[in-house]
């Protein structure tokens, strides 16, 4: 009677240990074959005589309105429609028009997107302007000038022309070059100070220009202005350059924090992208090691439950075991005891003397025996 | 020598058309208004030249007083530019006729006055009696303070006047003086000019001081008033 041992068969059907990460690669392209339908599209597939926010207000007390205003967006989608070019820029005009027009304009964008031509949208444009006075005859004129309206248009955003990079040339710093130019075919090179100076001496000989007080005063104050100029002229303009340069700094410095700014983000987001490329890897990582996990803790259980099946059923076992030997030692002690107890004492007697007698028998042969 | 020494005060015609108007007004296209960002050297000059003197002359106001930015900035470069015109040669000066100079002082003296009687009625009724005078005194000073209220658009209106005008006849004079020194002796007559060297740059002086003493009192007066 050995004990058995037992070796329970797996009954759950497990799966073999799935390695992630041999061969498959997420598609980023999936993510991005979806495109979400633009509003345009959406608004376009409605028809425009479904949905209108004057027709879903049914009333008869305000059907003469509701009538009307039926009747104004009806109206104006003609009106649009031949109007599409020219309305874009004016739907950054006025408030008013944009206050009046706004529900139109929802109508008008469907139909501007549907046919584009160009020509001249007056009456939208005319309908912005100032109010018209019909009986203020007397104060018509200055109603209108003080009510004119400025800035109706858009600014203009093209660039003022540059300045140029240096001034007129000039010599004696009041005569432009191009006057010398223009004389020197005729008179070449000395033909501008020769009139200057004539001119010059016929005002004085022919007092002309008569040398009073205030020539002196001239003579000191022109004098005293060319000193300055002379001196300080070229500081003071590296000044005013200065000043310009440091505005341009400034505003220099913004943009190339802003583009680092914006580089930066760029480069973050380039690398977050490939991080997100790689990411697969740590996910198989994960998933093998929780795999593994898994398959430990299994193999665990499964040594449990085997060991703890082994253990009761090696109970049963030996209990069985020891139950037979007991019955096994009861039965000889049972078969010794009856054996013994019926051997009676008369039997005990004859075969005593019967062993007697056999061992007298023996004795004489034994007797006999080692003589021969 | 054929004019008398005031003819450079008459107001300036033309042929019998009075030109003042445009001689007031010329200043103005002296300074170009900047219409960029960045602009040439003169609007660059000026700018940065108005925004230093605004700085420091409004810094002592509170909101009320700053409103009144525009109106200051422009009285001192009016009155600087035409006082430094005016000292060119055979030029009007516009701001030597007590006229325009009472027509300046007055409106902006009274609208600080009518200002801070609007809005501080109490303190500036109380501007009148200086704190702690004794009480047999009072009487009198409140007629001083008055008359002294009552005389600043006048002085503002005379100290500008008189300071151009006396500063152009003593240009005149030491000219003439030179003119006339030139035939008699040289040497002295070249000692003349150099005072009148030196007196012309003192003249270019007061132009710019005048136009910001009177900037600044009628700032002052906004100061009191505010």
């Amino acid at each position: 009677m050995g004990h058995k041992r037992l070796n329970p068969a797996r009954s759950v059907s497990h799966p073999p240990f799935h390695l992630w990460g041999c061969g498959e690669s997420d598609s980023p392209e999936s993510e991005a074959t979806r495109i979400p339908l633009s509003p345009t599209q959406v608004r376009s597939a409605t028809p425009a005589s479904v949905w209108t926010p004057a027709e879903q207000k049914p009333s008869l007390g305000a059907a003469q309105g509701s009538l009307n205003s039926q009747r104004e967006p009806a109206q104006q989608r003609p009106l649009r429609l031949e109007a599409p070019s020219r309305s874009a820029p004016s739907k950054g005009s006025t408030s008013c028009q944009r206050g009046r027009s706004g529900r139109a304009r929802l109508h008008g964008d469907r139909s501007e997107r549907r046919a584009r031509g160009p020509s001249l949208d007056l009456s939208s444009g005319t309908r912005g302007k100032a109010p018209r006075l019909k009986n203020a005859a007397l104060l018509g004129p200055g109603v209108l000038q003080a009510t004119r309206i400025f800035h109706t248009g858009q600014p203009s955003l093209a660039p003022l022309p540059p300045l140029p990079e240096h001034g007129g040339k000039v010599r004696l710093g009041l005569i432009p070059e191009e006057f010398f130019q223009f004389l020197y075919p005729k008179t070449g090179v000395t033909g501008p100070y020769v009139l200057g100076t004539g001119l010059i001496l016929y005002f004085l000989s022919k007092e002309i220009y008569v040398i009073t007080a205030e020539t002196f005063s001239a003579i000191s104050v022109i004098g005293l202005l060319v000193y300055v100029v002379k001196k300080y002229g070229a500081s003071i303009g590296e000044f005013a350059d200065k000043l310009n340069e440091q505005k341009i700094a400034q505003l220099e410095e913004v943009k190339q924090a802003s583009i680092k700014q914006i580089q930066d983000a760029i480069d973050t987001e380039k690398s977050q992208q490939a991080l997100v490329q790689k990411r697969h890897y740590l996910f198989d990582v994960q998933r093998n090691n929780i795999a593994m996990a898994l398959e430990l803790t299994y193999r665990e259980r499964l040594h449990r439950v085997h060991r703890e099946v082994k253990n009761r059923l090696d109970y049963h076992i030996s209990v069985q075991n020891m139950m037979r030997r007991k019955e096994q030692d009861h039965m000889i002690n049972w078969v010794e005891k009856h054996v013994v107890q019926s051997i009676s004492a008369q039997q005990e007697k004859e075969t005593i003397a019967k062993c007697i007698a056999d061992l007298k028998l023996l004795a004489k042969k034994a007797q006999a025996q080692p003589v021969l | 020598m054929n004019e008398n020494l005031f003819a450079s005060f008459t107001t300036p015609m033309m042929m019998g058309v009075p030109i003042v108007v445009l001689i007031i007004i010329f200043p103005s296209i002296l300074f170009p208004s900047p219409n960029r960002l960045i602009n040439n050297r003169l609007a660059t000059v000026q700018q940065w030249l108005i925004q230093l003197v605004s700085k420091h002359m409004l810094s002592i106001h509170n909101y009320k007083g700053q409103t009144w930015a525009l109106m200051l900035m422009s009285l001192i470069l009016f009155i600087g530019s035409t006082n430094l015109l005016g000292l060119l040669p055979h030029s009007f000066t516009p701001t030597t006729q007590l006229s325009m100079n009472l027509g300046m002082a007055i409106p902006l003296w009274a609208g600080t006055v009518v200002m801070g009687f609007r809005h501080k009625t109490k303190a500036s009724l109380a501007h009148f009696l200086p704190q702690g005078t004794p009480l047999p005194l009072i009487p009198m000073l409140v007629i001083i303070e008055t008359i002294s209220l009552f005389i600043q658009p006048v002085a503002l209106a005379v100290r500008l006047t008189a300071n151009i005008t006396a500063g152009h006849l003593l240009i005149h004079l030491i000219g003439g003086a030179t003119l006339v020194l030139m035939n008699i002796n040289p040497v002295t007559a070249l000692i003349t000019f150099i005072i009148l060297i030196l007196l012309t740059i003192l003249e270019l002086a007061v132009a710019l001081i005048q136009a910001y003493v009177f900037t600044l009192l009628v700032s002052l007066y906004l100061h009191d008033n505010t």
